[in-house]
């Protein structure tokens, strides 16, 4: 049986399908990434599977019921901060795990535990409108992984995080992992995405690819991907580009451009060679393995960055 | 029981951290008892005195218990849909019932602070009240009543007003025009006809007016608000309030779609 399973799930929003027969299956304490932009249905899926909301039609399961027969088992964390700025972090903690039913000194053993593996223990009677964004996102996971909490859904919950915030928030995650909890992880972000064991890429409503990161990329980014940036963005930097990009693809971005290649190495030099000749100063050129984001791009045409806004 | 004690404890705490709900549900009605107890008085005979300034320590109590019910309800309910919490409990195994007792509890618990500071200061201030242990009883049962038609008025416009800042400013709105035009503000002899029946339809300044009838004496009162089908209809009209509230938040309170 699959942790989580859903099947030909159908969402409508004012005539527009947000989910558009989605498929998913997660088995039990799998780390799964649900990648795709603003917009793609990705958090109407999460908010489905967390008994938020409900589906028009398809099946949607969480360890074979129906997730509002589930709610026990499930641990949701929406991309809002959510919980009580008014409130100490212990506080926030011991009101969640009243709301699970544990009586006030269970609450409170729980909440110093918590508090201790989180390292907020000195924070714990500050209240949280004086945590960091990174502490109070912590706070947050911890009211979704109570004992019995088999599931655990996260909806973006690393956007506005700095990187050191970022990687102490997935440490946390891994040991999350080691207890069997299976986690979904909705984002935007690749580098994010590329922690997961899976990966599925959501666009308008559909799945349009899933696997492991390093499956995803062999199958759909063989390429390698050669950043540029120029001087100045001009066209005629676009069109010496064109030339050594596959399919004549280049993704634009704020600082420059990306083009792809499956001779990175050789063509590095070429492309430095050619915008010379045609006048242009190359201010940086590098070339990198693929990413999630690449293959978001080779899929949709479109960059995950714009498409997310 | 520990879902409702989790709720109530938390909006409590946020309550009584929340300098603005404070302010305009204790401050801000005292403020109005030590202005209307010095400035207010003036003409009336010395031996009436004691018992406007029980009239207008009264009807800011009243006043205390429609913010506290109409804004800071609605402001707690708004609150935690615009941060996601209500996302976040619609998850979780809690039924909206436990969720809206534990609110109910909190909010009445800060009016019954608000009530008994705004009376000992009008008290401090020379107010005095009539009535012996029915009339005290009776005024507690209409002091229910105002608790429950303002949280029904609280829990209409914390459902349908999404924006916090809107709820907030909705229930304080609602709150100081109805006080206005009611006569918790002017004397009920002074609003104009269409205005006094509304007065006594109100269950809101028909329960004020009640009490102030058993603990300020029946003079400071222009009309009988404790008729049989006045007592009934104040009654009545509390509870529709409160139920056609708890309604609406139990069906659409706790939806997002």
């Amino acid at each position: 049986m699959f942790a989580i399973h859903v099947e030909n799930l159908v969402k409508t929003y004012d005539s527009r399908r947000v989910l558009d027969g989605v498929n998913l299956d997660v088995p039990e304490g799998e780390f799964y990434a649900l990648m795709g932009p603003n917009g793609s249905g990705k958090t109407t899926l999460a908010s489905i599977i967390a008994a938020v909301k409900t589906q028009d039609s398809g099946i949607v399961e969480v360890y074979g019921n129906k997730p509002a027969q589930a709610k026990e088992s499930i641990g949701y964390v929406p991309q809002e901060n959510f919980s009580s700025p008014k409130l100490s972090g212990k506080e926030n903690l011991i009101y969640f795990a009243g709301l699970l039913g544990y009586s006030r000194s269970q609450a409170n053993q729980l909440a110093a535990g918590m508090l201790n593996k989180l390292g907020l223990s000195e924070e714990a009677d500050k209240r949280v409108d004086k945590y960091s964004g990174g502490m109070r996102k912590r706070l947050e996971v911890a009211t979704a992984i109570f004992p019995g909490i088999k599931v655990l859904i996260l909806d973006e919950p690393t956007t506005g995080l700095d990187p050191a915030a970022r990687r102490s928030f997935f440490s946390m995650i891994q040991e999350i992992m080691d207890r069997k909890t299976s986690i979904i992880l909705i984002t935007h972000i690749g580098s994010d995405a590329e922690l997961a064991s899976r990966v599925g890429l959501i666009d308008n409503g559909k799945m349009i690819a899933e696997g492991t990161p390093d499956e995803l990329k062999r199958k759909h980014a063989v390429e390698d991907v050669i950043t540029v940036e120029t001087a100045v963005k001009t066209d005629s930097v676009l069109s010496v580009l064109r030339g050594y990009s596959i399919n004549e693809k280049v993704a634009e971005s704020e600082t420059g451009y990306k083009i792809y290649s499956r001779n990175g190495d050789r063509v590095l030099a070429d492309v430095v060679r050619s915008l010379d000749q045609a006048g242009h100063k190359v201010m940086r050129i590098e070339m990198a393995r693929p990413t999630l984001e690449d293959v978001f791009f080779r899929l949709t045409e479109r960059h995950l960055q714009e498409a997310t806004g | 029981m520990r879902q409702i004690s989790a709720a109530y404890t938390k909006a409590v705490k946020e309550l009584l951290r929340e300098k603005a709900a404070l302010f305009w549900t204790i401050a801000w009605p005292i403020i109005w008892v030590l202005i209307g107890s010095f400035s207010f008085t003036g003409s009336a005979p010395q031996g009436v005195v004691p018992y406007i300034k029980g009239s207008i320590a009264i009807s800011m109590m009243v006043f205390a218990l429609m913010i506290a019910g109409m804004s800071n309800l609605p402001a707690s309910i708004a609150g935690d849909r615009a941060n996601g919490l209500l996302s976040k409990l619609i998850s979780m195994p809690i039924k909206p019932y436990k969720d809206f007792i534990g609110r109910i509890s909190a909010v009445i618990t800060l009016s019954l602070l608000a009530a008994a500071l705004v009376i000992v200061v009008g008290t401090v201030v020379g107010a005095r009240f009539t009535g012996a242990g029915v009339e005290i009883a009776q005024a507690i049962g209409f002091v229910f009543l105002v608790i429950c038609a303002s949280a029904g008025v609280g829990l209409i416009a914390g459902t349908l007003i999404k924006n916090l800042q809107g709820a907030i400013m909705t229930g304080v709105g609602i709150a100081v025009i109805t006080s206005a035009i009611s006569g918790l503000f002017v004397p009920y002899e002074g609003l104009p006809v269409p205005l006094q029946t509304f007065a006594r339809v109100y269950p809101i300044s028909s329960a004020q007016a009640s009490i102030v009838h058993l603990l300020a004496g029946p003079d400071m009162v222009a009309y009988n608000p404790l008729t049989s089908g006045q007592i009934a209809l104040t009654i009545a009209l509390s509870f529709a309030l409160l139920l056609a509230g708890t309604v609406l938040y139990s069906r659409l309170g706790w939806k997002l779609e």
